[in-house]
């Protein structure tokens, strides 16, 4: 009996103005039933290709050439007339994509759109249809399914949505399942609960899935196979056990290396993947990866591996490793000081004690609802900050994590400025930035800077990078002309871009090399304080590994202090010392690094620091349960006492009634919760030590 | 929605008051009187004062507006100076006619130009994409005195195949009743507003087609065409619908070179005419009704959208 899916010899071409992209290039794979299949590497190595290859959805100019085969229970879909694809699609083969708020029509009901399917493929009536929309709208967790056909998608949330799209994908009992990313815009609590979910549907459906993913731990926890993708080529392929055990590819090697790790101490220097992938309109002659590998000869310059290896453990490389990269890495790419935060811990909490360099107190930031000043209306506000401190030493890293929603970037805009509390005070260095105005305010804003999540907006498209990092110096009036050109190079070399940078435009740079320019325009004022919103997570894991070391060099040799806010837990822990836990609009946990991750006090910590993936498939198999059920409620009516109780396991009356205070357990660690996990310190109030929660 | 329409006809009514003082002190600061366009440049000092204290133009500018802005509110507008006829008749016989003439070339540009976007932003970069391209920057480059000549040239003079004057029945019944002598009127007034909807179109269409749900909706396997029908069309018509709200006072306004090169007395000519000879009740009323117009196209345009894209329903929810 064939194989379920039978790929070989993929190849997709695309025709684009700069050349024929070979965005999958010789590519095989089979897939059973009941199989998960990881396809597994960074953006633009032809993992979606692939996906949208045996969906026969290619982009405009996209053309599967050569031998190509695509087979389904030995039937070639290749070459199929377009009227035979569509009775596959979403029949037998059915997609899930990456973005749940942009893959729903807005215009349309989720009802409609579920049932569109139906009707397409089975025919029948409306009502029918309608029926059975429900019915899978229900087992995919939709809450009270048949009332909210009639919702459009915009009235969902994320998570809700994207349950509506596996709803859509699964309606018609596909065979194969692809699902593209399909929790990478969503928050790791929501991230958990989907992939469960997805492993769910599919052993009940007894679906085969193909799981593409940039995301190790994703990997580790929910696939049986993995092929791991380079460059429109499979470097490896194995079963998941032994890809992360035993892997032969120096790339995959190399990427779970990069990978800041959540399950494992402060490291060092995270080992990077120096360069870039290689232009697929012009392949490299020998093995693709030979430019950024360590181990790279001659023969890899000059001739192409092929697959090898005992079928069960395929690799492309001349020269295989064995096993993963030894913790500590040998050398290390960049020339930066190694600094483990353990050490500067000690040195900031010191900092903390004698003289922070901001402090928060009591911030609250509410945002009125439009239009709801109408008389007759409930006045009705976002609760974004309610009542948040904090304080930043000198030389400190704190991050600050929670879901979307949670007012973590509320609270950034608060600390350097760009908006104003309702209540509560930001001082920095002992002045309240909140009385400060016009150019008092202006010359203080040197002090705190922003970096920014999306290296593509944050960047004036039409301006010079030498002009974007010159300007915050003209308006500050620092130097003359030459000094602040002086100035240019000297922060292009500090953050590692060639001085002919300052020639060029933003789109000329990769998304690694802009996030560059974005930390070296936040340090051409030299401030004390950087906020850094998400600064990696629009990165790919190699290049977020690249500008992770920068930006911890960059804090040793220039004493600066970070606010790191970002939902990815592990980036957290890799670069801060000390670590607040937000939850909507109220900080429920803040202590060290240690504290928060070995020992959490707040059943929200714990449940977040479940659901993110680790990559490591033994520890990802023994989780049992999503880490934090549920979705965050409405900021405009938060939860009364605790406002965690609605999604915590421990929640009990008084939860509902009274709103817990934060407790010391630690020194410089407190959490707010009526039931924590650990036994806080005997009749120690926060207030008393005199450090604020 | 009923909170929603309260403040919209608020709104409404400060943007009318608005134009009407702009218009009323405007039309009174150019130079010239009224009655010396009306009588005649012989007219004597006498037969002038008594034109002025005929129709209140003695009285301070003030005055005026405040009697102007009463009347008008009881639905009087003022006679007209050179036609002797109370303004709301002239409107009440021209404005239909206009309503009519626009309207249907409005619709019929809609009707090719939603299509026509469409299938150029499926056959972006070929050859139909550049073809109708070119023809819509050569429709849209040309002057409408231009395509009716030609027209008439072609079809009227060359052909006999249609009457090369507009119908000339003062009902829109007695129009109807004569479609042939609409034809082309209404088809040079089509290709003059097809080119800008037909582009709005195209980059709405353009835009629409990267977005994801698109794709999903293709994974579906549905067919193209059900793609384009079910979720192309309608997520791509909100731009057009902003353009076709602000065109609604051009439809009231009339067309004046197409109503005087098809002998069509319209909205158009009226203006133009009270324009020229300083005919102040003419001259106000129709901008008035041009800027109830104005409101009533952006609050159809916002009606349009919220009734296609249920995330801006104006409900109070």
């Amino acid at each position: 009996m064939p194989p379920l899916l039978e790929v070989s010899n993929l190849t997709t071409h695309i025709r684009t103005r700069r050349g024929v992209v070979r965005a999958v290039d010789g590519v095989s794979f089979t897939l059973e039933e009941g199989e998960t299949l990881g396809l597994v590497g960074e953006s633009g190595c032809g993992k979606s290709m692939t996906g949208l290859s045996v969906m026969g959805l290619l982009p405009r100019g996209g053309s599967i050439v050569g031998d190509s085969s695509v087979r389904l229970g030995g039937r070639e879909l290749v070459g199929l007339p377009e009227s035979d694809l569509r009775r596959v699609r979403g029949n037998e083969i059915a997609m899930v994509f990456q973005d749940p708020m942009s893959a729903l029509d807005p215009t349309k009901t989720i009802g409609h759109q579920v049932a569109e399917s139906v009707l397409l493929h089975r025919g029948g009536t409306r009502a029918e249809a309608a029926d059975r929309a429900a019915e899978v709208l229900g087992l995919v967790g939709l809450p009270h399914p048949r009332e909210r056909l009639g919702d459009y998608p915009h009235q969902l949330s994320g998570g809700l949505r994207q349950r509506v799209l596996i709803a859509m994908a699964l309606v018609n009992e596909p065979k194969v399942l692809i699902a593209d990313e399909p929790t990478t815009a969503l928050d790791v609590t929501i991230q958990a609960q989907i992939l469960d979910l997805l492993a769910d549907l599919r052993a009940r459906l007894r679906m085969a899935m193909i799981l593409i993913t940039h995301d190790m731990g994703v990997t580790a926890g929910h696939t049986d196979r993995v092929n791991v993708m380079y460059a429109g080529r499979i470097a490896e392929s194995a079963g998941t056990g032994p890809l992360f055990r035993a892997m032969r590819h120096p790339y995959t090697q190399s990427l779970l290396a990069s990978v800041p790790r959540l399950d494992r101490g402060p490291t060092g220097q995270l080992p990077t993947i120096p360069g870039l992938p290689p232009d697929l309109t012009d392949p490299p002659s020998g093995c693709r990866f030979a430019a950024r590998c360590q181990y790279a000869t001659d023969r890899c310059r000059t001739a192409e591996p092929e697959l090898t290896g005992p079928a069960t453990h395929r690799y492309a490389c001349w020269h295989p490793t064995d096993g993963p990269r030894p913790a500590e890495p040998v050398d290390t790419p960049m020339d930066v000081e190694v600094v483990l935060p353990a050490q500067a811990a000690a040195v900031a909490s010191a900092a903390v004690a004698e003289r922070p360099v901001l402090e928060a107190r009591d911030l609250v930031r509410e945002f009125p609802v439009r239009g709801s000043w109408l008389p007759g209306r409930e006045r009705r506000v976002v609760h974004a900050l309610s009542g948040v401190s904090l304080t930043i030493g000198h030389g400190e890293t704190l991050g600050i994590v929670g879901e979307s929603g949670c007012g973590k970037t509320t609270l950034g805009r608060l600390l350097v400025g760009l908006d104003r509390p309702d209540s509560g005070t930001v001082t920095l260095d002992g002045t309240d930035l909140g009385r400060l105005r016009g150019r008092e305010l202006r010359q203080r804003r040197r002090d705190l800077q922003m970096m920014f999540q999306d290296p593509f907006s944050s960047l004036d498209p039409r301006m010079r990078v030498g002009s974007i990092l010159r300007e915050p110096l003209q308006i500050q009036g620092l130097g003359t002309t030459s000094e602040q050109r002086e100035r240019v190079a000297e922060l292009l070399a500090e953050v590692g871009l060639p001085a002919h940078a300052a020639d060029l435009y933003p789109h000329e740079f990769s998304g690694g090399q802009r996030q560059r320019v974005g930390l070296a325009r936040a340090l051409a004022l030299t401030p004390k304080l950087i906020v850094a919103d998400e600064p990696v997570s629009a990165l790919d894991v190699s290049v977020r590994a690249q500008v992770l070391n920068l930006m911890r060099g960059l804090q040793v040799s220039h004493g600066l202090s970070y606010v790191v806010i970002s939902h990815d837990l592990a980036v957290v822990r890799y670069l801060a010392d000390r670590i607040g836990v937000m939850y909507l609009g109220r900080m429920v946990e803040v202590g060290s690094a240690d504290d928060i991750h070995l020992r959490a006090a707040h059943p929200y910590t714990a449940g977040l620091l479940k659901a993110v993936p680790v990559p490591d498939p033994d520890v990802e198999r023994a989780k049992h349960g999503a880490g934090v059920r549920g979705e965050l409620p409405s900021p405009l009516a938060p939860p009364s006492g605790c406002r965690f109780r609605t999604r915590c396991p421990l929640a009990q009356d008084l939860c509902a009634l009274e709103e817990p205070t934060p407790r010391l357990f630690a020194t410089g660690h407190t959490a707010a919760c009526h039931f924590p996990l650990q036994t806080p310190l005997p009749d120690a109030s926060p207030a008393l030590t005199g450090d604020p929660a | 929605m009923t909170a929603y329409l309260v403040r919209r006809i608020g709104q409404a009514v400060v943007v009318v008051l608005g134009v009407m003082v702009l218009t009323f002190f405007m039309i009174h600061m150019v130079p010239g009187s009224a009655a010396r366009a009306t009588l005649g440049t012989r007219a004597t000092a006498e037969r002038i004062a008594m034109f002025n204290a005929a129709y209140g133009l003695d009285k301070p500018l003030s005055t005026q507006f405040l009697t102007f802005v009463e009347q008008a509110a009881r639905g009087n507008f003022g006679t007209s100076y050179s036609m002797q006829q109370p303004v709301s008749t002239l409107i009440a016989q021209r404005l239909p006619r206009d309503g009519l003439l626009l309207g249907l070339s409005t619709l019929l540009a809609l009707a090719i130009a939603l299509p026509m976007g469409i299938y150029q932003a499926v056959r972006r970069g070929r050859i139909a994409d550049h073809v109708f391209t070119v023809v819509s920057f050569v429709l849209y480059s040309m002057p409408d005195f231009f395509f009716a000549l030609v027209l008439i040239a072609v079809f009227s003079v060359q052909f006999h195949l249609l009457p090369s004057e507009a119908p000339q029945a003062e009902s829109v019944g007695g129009i109807l009743a004569d479609p042939q002598g609409l034809v082309l009127p209404v088809v040079t007034l089509t290709l003059v507003s097809l080119a800008g909807f037909s582009r709005y179109m195209r980059a709405s269409a353009l835009t629409t087609l990267a977005q994801d749900y698109v794709q999903v909706a293709r994974s579906k396997g549905l067919p193209e065409r059900l793609v384009l029908r079910r979720h192309v069309l309608r997520n791509s018509m909100l731009p057009v619908i902003t353009i076709l709200g602000l065109s609604a006072p051009s439809i009231v306004a009339g067309a004046v070179i197409a109503e005087s090169v098809f002998n069509y007395p319209g909205m158009g000519l009226l203006f133009y005419q009270a324009a020229t000879s300083k005919d102040y009740p003419i001259m106000l009323g129709s901008t008035l009704v041009v800027g109830v117009a104005t409101v009533l196209g952006s609050l159809f345009a916002d009606i349009a959208y919220s009734l296609l894209d249920p995330r801006i329903r104006y409900v109070d929810a």
